[in-house]
């Protein structure tokens, strides 16, 4: 990992908000207009922060690279069925930007763990998140024929090894995670065992009824209704669709970096937040972007009359909505070594500034 | 044409051994007093001990899934995994049983076995949500009732299968006495088997060749898929007793082969007897017209000879705590009792 000074580290928490590019509007804006303007900052074109002290594009590439290697090695390839494996390998290595395994690894680091002791469950979260793409994309849940620009697993190979290739991602991310040669001989003999069960039981616990599938099931139950979703009603839907595996990724990587219960803690609920928030910026780009800008069809929620936060919110409600979520994921970073929590903060940032 | 056959080179009922020990796959069948007691022992009940297990693996399923919010996917998941009242689509617990069975031959409380035994049936009754669906089997009943996809909707299916694969890993984490007797290391054996054994080189893979159309090519793959599908489940299952009873490498390397054998011989007798007309339907009458029923006969006896053998092995350490092994391999053959009404329904 690129090592960088103390100091800059320790800039990159004093200035974690405004970005340089938000330009001479913010350096004419002071006190309560200035903090007013930093909410519309939210997704609003060309203010992203530009990532100088600490270099996030290079690391999020180092991580995807080493999470793709890892994903490509745990698949076993030349063991039959080739085409059950053929469909796994194509819907996982499909490219994507691996937030879910750079979150893991970087909460194994916060905590004072090793990078490559959280590699395993790294990759098993990703496999866990594909797999809901995989059964998500098929006919009788979304029905969506393309991903990333892609033909979707169900198109290319039909939709019972759509199924099949599914459960098998599931499987494999606990095989895994729980398979002692998943990793290095550096991890603590006496105390890793205990930290992996743990960990695959917070990885179970978030994908489940009670996790992942339960705010599929109550999306599935809101799609068709014409009532307007409530917004706790949507909050659910959203803490539990995405933010539940992101919660795993970032506990199970502190539990196997050997984190306090309290820095656990504190990390859940930054992922909480920051899964929030990436459903809110979503809901916010889905209005203000084109489709070219998105890489997506955009408009699809306004078309669907889906429930979104701009429409039960309005759009400036729904930026500061997602400023507020931004500051309670920073705020649980506040007691991480700075140099360390850099990942973490710059992994926010970017959920909330993405442009697409 | 029974007895020539265990002569003639073993059909390859069970692809790749894990563990081919010093004695080849081809013991002939020891007559040990164990084994000749096993028949005629009053001193064992199979019925009574399944159907005690039964309840008890039905308890454990109905205290590890409450209908709480959102109701209608824990819904879905008890119809997949529990019986309804009246015990309509009840099951017969083949896999539990069997781990249990592998835990208490090696002389550990049944409580360690209990969690996983119970996590065996959610990850078997999850395959088999998906196997039903309409893109798949499409088959509008299973046990005699609705499946899960016909009472609660295709989307709701797939849904329910995925949440049922988790719910096993959190049940065996959150039941299992643990680090004491089971150690962390030991769980973790555990957890990597079950997944294993659902994954893509195991169940999974047998329903892949299945929907391939392999049963309607020869014995060799035929057995593959019975294997794939039914034997590695069996394996699973005893190998996780043995694991969860602290057992050392041979006496699991043996489990392995007594539950593998078991379940393809299981299965294989069940294609027999539907195919005669005698046992419950199964559409799987491709397996039948591949071998032909006097080679499927053929292999039966070679697999109760097999399973037989390797129970031979724990019959001289454990004496009667053997027992329960040999009357699987007699009740898989012979199914010489209902084990419940409704169980024995189509």
């Amino acid at each position: 990992m690129a090592a960088f000074h103390p100091l800059v580290a320790s800039r990159v928490h004093l200035s974690p908000l405004l970005p340089a590019a938000a330009g001479p509007a913010a350096a004419v804006a002071a006190g309560l207009s200035f903090h007013r303007r930093r909410f519309s900052a939210i997704v609003a074109a060309a203010t992203a922060p530009t990532a100088t002290e600490f270099d996030f594009k290079a690391y999020m590439g180092e991580r995807a690279v080493a999470v793709n290697q890892a994903l490509d090695a745990a698949i076993p390839a030349g063991e039959p069925p080739a085409a059950l494996h053929d469909a796994m390998r194509y819907a996982l290595l499909a490219g994507g930007k691996r937030v879910r395994p750079a979150l893991c690894l970087a909460s194994c680091v916060v905590v004072g763990g090793r990078e490559a002791w959280a590699m395993a469950p790294a990759a098993a979260v990703e496999m866990v998140h594909t797999m809901s793409l995989v059964h998500d994309d098929l006919p009788c849940m979304d029905d969506d024929d393309l991903r990333r620009g892609k033909p979707t697993c169900h198109v290319v190979y039909g939709e019972p090894i759509a199924v099949l290739a599914g459960d098998a991602l599931l499987s494999l991310s606990f095989g895994h995670m729980a398979s002692m040669d998943s990793y290095p001989p550096d991890v603590d003999p006496e105390k890793h065992p205990a930290r992996v069960v743990r960990g695959i039981g917070e990885l179970a616990r978030c994908i489940g009824s009670e996790g992942l599938v339960a705010g599929q099931v109550v999306d599935l139950e809101m799609t068709g209704s014409t009532e307007t979703v409530p917004l706790d009603r949507l909050e659910y839907i959203h803490l539990h669709k995405t933010a539940a595996l992101l919660e795993a990724s970032v506990v199970i990587g502190a539990i196997i970096g050997g984190g306090s219960d309290e820095q656990i803690e504190r990390l859940r609920k930054y992922a909480r937040s920051i899964g929030l928030l990436f459903q809110v910026v979503d809901d916010i780009l889905d209005v203000t972007k084109s489709s070219e800008e998105l890489g997506k069809t955009a408009g699809k929620d306004l078309a669907s009359d889906k429930t979104t936060y701009p429409k039960l919110l309005g759009l400036e409600k729904s930026r500061e909505f997602a400023e507020k979520l931004l500051c309670d994921a920073k705020e649980q970073l506040a007691d991480f070594d700075k140099e360390k929590a850099a990942p973490l903060l710059y992994l926010a940032n970017y959920i909330a500034y993405r442009q697409n | 044409m029974a007895l020539s056959s265990l002569f003639a080179p073993l059909p390859l009922p069970l692809p790749k051994l894990p563990y081919t020990s010093k004695s080849s796959r081809f013991v002939p069948i020891r007559t040990s007093a164990a084994a000749a007691a096993a028949t005629a022992s009053p001193s064992f009940d199979l019925r009574r001990y399944w159907t005690s297990l039964i309840a008890e693996v039905e308890g454990e399923l109905d205290a590890a899934m409450p209908i709480r919010p959102p109701e209608s996917i824990h819904s879905a998941m008890r119809h997949a995994v529990l019986p309804g009242a009246g015990k309509e689509g009840a099951a017969k617990r083949a896999p539990p049983v069997l781990c249990v069975a592998a835990c208490e031959l090696l002389g550990a409380p049944r409580a360690a076995a209990l969690p996983t035994a119970a996590a065996l049936e959610m990850l078997h009754a999850a395959s088999l949500v998906h196997d039903d669906l309409p893109c798949f089997d499409a088959a509008p009943t299973r046990r005699g009732r609705p499946s899960t996809h016909a009472a609660y909707g295709t989307d709701m299916a797939v849904l329910a299968g995925d949440a049922l694969f988790p719910l096993a890993y959190t049940h065996v984490i959150s039941r299992t006495p643990s680090p004491n007797p089971v150690s962390h290391a030991v769980l973790l054996r555990v957890l990597a088997e079950l997944a294993r054994t659902v994954g893509s080189t195991g169940m999974a893979a047998g329903q892949f060749l299945d929907l391939a159309g392999a049963t309607a090519l020869g014995e060799r793959e035929v057995m593959q898929v019975l294997t794939k599908k039914f034997g590695e489940m069996a394996e699973c299952s005893a190998a996780c007793g043995a694991m969860l009873a602290g057992a050392g490498p041979d006496e699991e390397a043996s489990l392995r082969r007594y539950g593998r054998t078991i379940g393809v011989l299981y299965e294989l007798v069940d294609d027999i007897r539907s195919a005669s007309g005698n046992g419950k339907m199964r559409s799987n009458a491709s397996v039948l017209r591949s071998l032909g029923m006097d080679r499927a006969l053929g292999i039966v006896e070679e697999l109760k000879a097999q399973a037989k053998a390797e129970a031979d092995r724990f019959a001289d350490k454990y004496g009667e705590r053997v027992l329960p092994l040999y009357s699987f391999v007699d009740y898989a053959v012979e199914r010489g009792f209902e084990l419940q009404d409704a169980a024995a329904k189509p």
